[in-house]
């Protein structure tokens, strides 16, 4: 009886560290697509946008004597 | 009767007071020391160690022995010969830094290690934009309010393509981050992929998933969380 117990508890405790280990691997996944966020065509009218800014003379190409 | 300048008057006068203009109150022995500034530039230009005995008092010779009157020097002249920037010849990435400076934490981060943007700027376009104009872009574009300093790179080879339609850049959301060291890390990530490029496309058909800076980058260095 205590054996089979044992059994189960050790089966539960085994799924949730797992459970916790595929969780962290996918929080960490999607951390990391959210600060690294890669382009495609969902972005772009962001992109078109900042595109259009740079072909308008809006934005000029950062340089020391501008900044200064 | 003019006095002359070597008269009964002391050797030395008092300096002369701040903002009274010098010009007016030089006496005639002293005529060849203020000059005006074009020469002085010239002067300081031409013998910068004997400039600097300018402003001393002159050593008593003669009539100029009372001419221990302080001369104002311009301010030193900034060195022509700075080098015009020239936009790079083929630039791989377009960099735009969108910062509206809610964060505070990651501002400052970026602020204090700009030289890691900076040192790309040889190769790559970096443009800035103002926070007023960051702010009008982010509320233009929704999704990416709350995460900025946003650093948006637009790979060119990849636009020169398909232009925006498919994959061509990255967004790096430093706004996401909450502590300097992780905003720092990000940010030494960002510089060392952007300045030893891999091939993109190489490496995006290797991962199907979107891209995390491992598998996009192929950097070997775990990010930030």
């Amino acid at each position: 009886m205590l054996d089979r117990f044992g059994e189960a508890i050790s089966v539960v405790l085994g799924a949730l560290a797992l459970a916790y280990l595929v969780y962290e691997i996918d929080r960490r996944k999607r951390r990391l697509r959210d600060l690294f966020h890669v382009l495609g065509s969902e972005e772009a009218d962001i992109s078109g946008e900042l595109l259009s800014m740079v072909e308008s003379g809006e934005l000029q190409p950062y340089s020391r004597e501008a900044r200064a | 009767m003019p006095k002359s300048p070597s008269g009964t008057r002391p050797s030395r006068r008092p300096r002369a007071r701040a903002g009274v203009p010098s010009n007016g109150a030089v006496s005639p022995a002293t005529e060849n020391l203020v000059r005006s500034p074009d020469a002085q530039d010239e002067r300081v230009a031409a013998e910068p160690v004997a400039s600097s005995r300018l402003s001393e008092p002159e050593p008593a010779s003669g009539d100029s022995a009372g001419a221990g009157m302080v001369i104002e020097l311009p301010a030193r002249p900034r060195k022509a010969a700075r080098r015009k920037y020239k936009p790079p010849a083929d630039p791989r990435f377009r960099i735009f830094i969108i910062d509206s400076g809610w964060n505070a934490v990651a501002r400052r981060v970026l602020r204090h290690n700009f030289a890691l943007i900076r040192r790309l700027h040889k190769e790559e376009l970096i443009y800035l934009l103002s926070r007023k104009k960051s702010v009008e872009f982010i509320g233009r574009h929704r999704s990416l309010i709350g995460r900025d300093p946003i650093i948006a790179v637009h790979d060119l080879k990849a636009m020169g393509g398909r232009g925006t339609a498919a994959f061509h850049g990255f967004h790096l959301h430093l706004g996401i981050l909450r502590t300097p060291r992780q905003a720092l890390v990000a940010l030494q990530t960002f510089a060392h992929f952007v300045g030893h490029p891999p091939s993109l496309e190489k490496s995006r058909s290797r991962h199907t998933h979107r891209a995390s800076p491992r598998g996009y980058a192929g950097l070997g260095r775990d990010p930030p969380t």
